[in-house]
C-alpha cells in the first residue's frame, strides 16, 4: 500500500459526498492508502478576489501541515490543487515571500519547507497507479458507453505552475476511461469552463455556461459526462435542472465522478460509491 | 467600456499604483502589462467574453495607459471566470486574469463592498477555517444524507484556532 495524505478541501466534504465516498472505496482497491488529518482548512482560492495574500497563506498552511505527515498530498479538488500548486511555485522560487509566510505560520507552530508533492485524482490514477494496474481490477467493463471528459480549468492551466495534464490537449482521463472499457471522443467544447467560480457573484451567467456545455455534450451523442472536480460536478450534476432553465432546454445528461465510474467498472456497490446522491439521470446508464 | 483608441491618446503618466501592480505581478512570476501589443488572443479564448462581454485585452490596454482607478472600480473585472486561458495563451507571458485578481483586491482594500456571496465565504473562513459547513444532501427520493449517515469521518478544523485567527488578522491589512 502506498500512502497519501488526503486533503478534502471545502466543497467535497461539505456537500459533494459522492466524490469522497467513491475515492475512499476505489483507491484502496488500487493499493493506495489515504491518511486523514484534522488540522486542514480552506485552500484560499475561493477568496482570491478578496485578498490574494490570504489565499497564499491558507495554501501554505495546508502544505505545512501535510509536511508533518511526510506523505505526498492527494488533492481531489482541482481548485484546491491549483491553489496549492501555485503557492508551492511561488514559495519555492521566492525566498523573501517564503520567510514572510513562515513568520505568519509561526503563530500555529507551522513551517513551510517545500518537501511535499501535490497530486490530483487524474495523475494519481494515470501516473502513480497506471492504466495497466487499473485494467487488472475491471470486472464489469463499461462496454458501449461513450463518455465525454470534462477536465475543468484549474486542472489544466496555467502550465507555468505545473499542471498534471497537457494545457491544450489533455488525454489522461480518456486513457483511464478506455482502460475501463468505455469509448471516448474528442469534442470542440472539451476545454470549456463549467462556470463554477462565477456562481458566487453572477449565478445566472454561471448556470448559462453550465447549460451550454451540457447541451453540446448532449448534441454530440455522448451517453454521459465525467468530471474530476467538486466545483464542476456541482454545476453539471447538482444544478443541471437549473442550468437547463437558463438555456431553455430539458437536459438529461448523466454526470459522474471519474472515481464513481472506476467503482462501477470494479463491480463495487453503487450505494457505497454515492451514486444515489447524483441528481442527474445516472440511472439512464445501465452498467 | 471605453474605446481603445481614446485610451491610447490620453495615457496617464506612470504612477505609484502602476509600480505596485508590476511588483505584485512579479511575485506571481508574471510580466509587466506594458509589453501587451494588443493581439487579443486572450479575448478570443475568454470564457466570459461571449456571455459577459469581458475583453481582457481592453483591460490590459486600460491598465497599460494608467487607468488603474477606473479599472479597479469597474464591474468588468468581476466577470472573469478565472479559467486562466488568457494567462496560458499570452505570447508575451503576461496574465490578464492575474491583473484582474490584483485590481479586485485593491477595490476591496479601498473599502469597496463585496459582490454576491463573497462576504459569506470570507466569514466562513474567519470563523471555522472553511468557506462552508457540511450539509445534509438529498438523494432523488428526497432522503437526507449527512456525513455521519454516510459513514464519512467527522470533518476536522484548525486545531490551534487562536493561532490561526491571529495570523488571519495580521495579514488582513497586508498586500501580496
Amino acid at each position: 500500500m502506498k500512502k497519501y495524505t488526503l486533503y478534502p478541501g471545502c466543497v467535497m466534504q461539505t456537500e459533494q459526498y459522492g466524490y469522497e465516498l467513491s475515492i475512499r472505496e476505489v483507491f484502496p482497491v488500487l493499493g493506495v492508502e489515504l491518511v486523514d488529518v484534522e488540522n486542514f482548512s480552506c485552500c484560499g482560492e475561493p477568496v482570491k478576489s478578496i485578498n490574494q495574500l490570504l489565499t497564499l497563506y491558507l495554501s501554505a498552511r495546508n502544505l505545512a501541515i501535510a509536511e508533518q505527515q511526510g506523505f505526498d498530498l492527494f488533492v481531489p479538488c482541482s481548485v484546491c490543487h491549483f491553489a496549492l500548486s501555485e503557492c508551492k511555485n511561488i514559495l519555492d522560487n521566492d525566498g523573501g515571500m517564503r520567510s514572510r509566510v513562515n513568520e505568519m505560520l509561526a503563530s500555529e507552530d507551522l513551517e513551510y519547507k517545500g518537501k511535499v508533492g501535490v497530486v490530483h485524482t487524474v495523475d494519481l490514477l494515470y501516473d502513480h497507479v497506471g492504466v495497466k494496474e487499473i485494467k487488472k481490477h475491471v470486472k464489469k467493463p463499461l462496454k458501449g458507453l461513450k463518455i465525454a471528459s470534462h477536465y475543468g480549468c484549474h486542472l489544466v492551466r496555467p502550465s507555468e505552475i505545473g499542471r498534471p495534464v497537457d494545457s491544450e490537449n489533455p488525454m489522461k482521463i480518456e486513457a483511464v476511461l478506455e482502460a475501463l472499457g468505455a469509448e471516448t471522443m474528442d469534442y470542440a467544447e472539451k476545454l470549456d469552463c463549467c462556470g463554477g467560480l462565477l456562481l458566487v457573484n453572477l449565478p445566472e451567467s454561471a448556470l448559462t455556461k453550465t447549460g451550454q456545455k451540457l447541451q453540446a455534450v448532449e448534441e454530440h451523442g455522448f451517453d454521459g459526462l465525467v468530471t474530476v472536480c467538486p466545483w464542476c460536478q456541482r454545476m453539471f450534476d447538482s444544478r443541471q435542472k437549473k442550468a437547463g432553465e437558463t438555456v431553455a432546454a430539458k437536459l438529461e445528461v448523466p454526470v459522474f465522478y471519474l472515481t464513481q465510474l472506476l467503482g462501477l467498472a470494479f463491480g463495487l456497490d453503487e450505494r457505497k460509491l454515492g451514486l444515489d446522491l447524483n441528481l442527474s439521470p445516472v440511472d439512464k446508464l445501465k452498467v | 467600456m471605453m474605446g481603445l483608441t481614446d485610451l491610447f491618446n490620453m495615457s496617464k503618466p506612470e504612477g505609484d499604483k502602476q509600480k505596485e501592480l508590476i511588483r505584485q505581478l512579479a511575485v506571481l512570476g508574471v510580466k509587466n502589462p506594458s509589453l501587451c501589443f494588443q493581439c487579443a488572443k486572450c479575448t478570443s479564448g475568454c470564457e466570459a467574453m461571449k456571455l459577459l462581454e469581458l475583453q481582457p485585452h481592453s483591460v490590459m490596454a486600460s491598465v497599460k495607459t494608467g487607468f488603474l482607478d477606473e479599472m479597479m472600480n469597474s464591474d468588468v473585472i468581476w466577470a472573469c471566470v478565472g479559467c486562466f486561458k488568457c494567462k496560458e495563451r499570452c505570447p508575451q507571458e503576461m496574465s490578464p486574469v492575474d491583473v484582474m485578481f490584483i485590481l479586485k483586491n485593491w477595490y476591496v482594500m479601498s473599502g469597496g463592498s463585496l459582490p454576491g456571496d463573497y462576504q459569506n465565504l470570507l466569514q466562513g473562513i474567519l470563523s471555522t477555517g472553511y468557506i462552508q459547513e457540511p450539509v445534509e444532501v438529498l438523494d432523488k427520493d428526497n432522503k437526507g444524507w449527512s456525513r455521519e449517515k454516510l459513514g464519512l469521518p467527522k470533518r476536522g478544523h484548525p486545531k490551534n484556532i487562536n493561532g490561526f485567527m491571529s495570523a488571519l488578522s495580521q495579514l488582513a491589512a497586508e498586500k501580496l
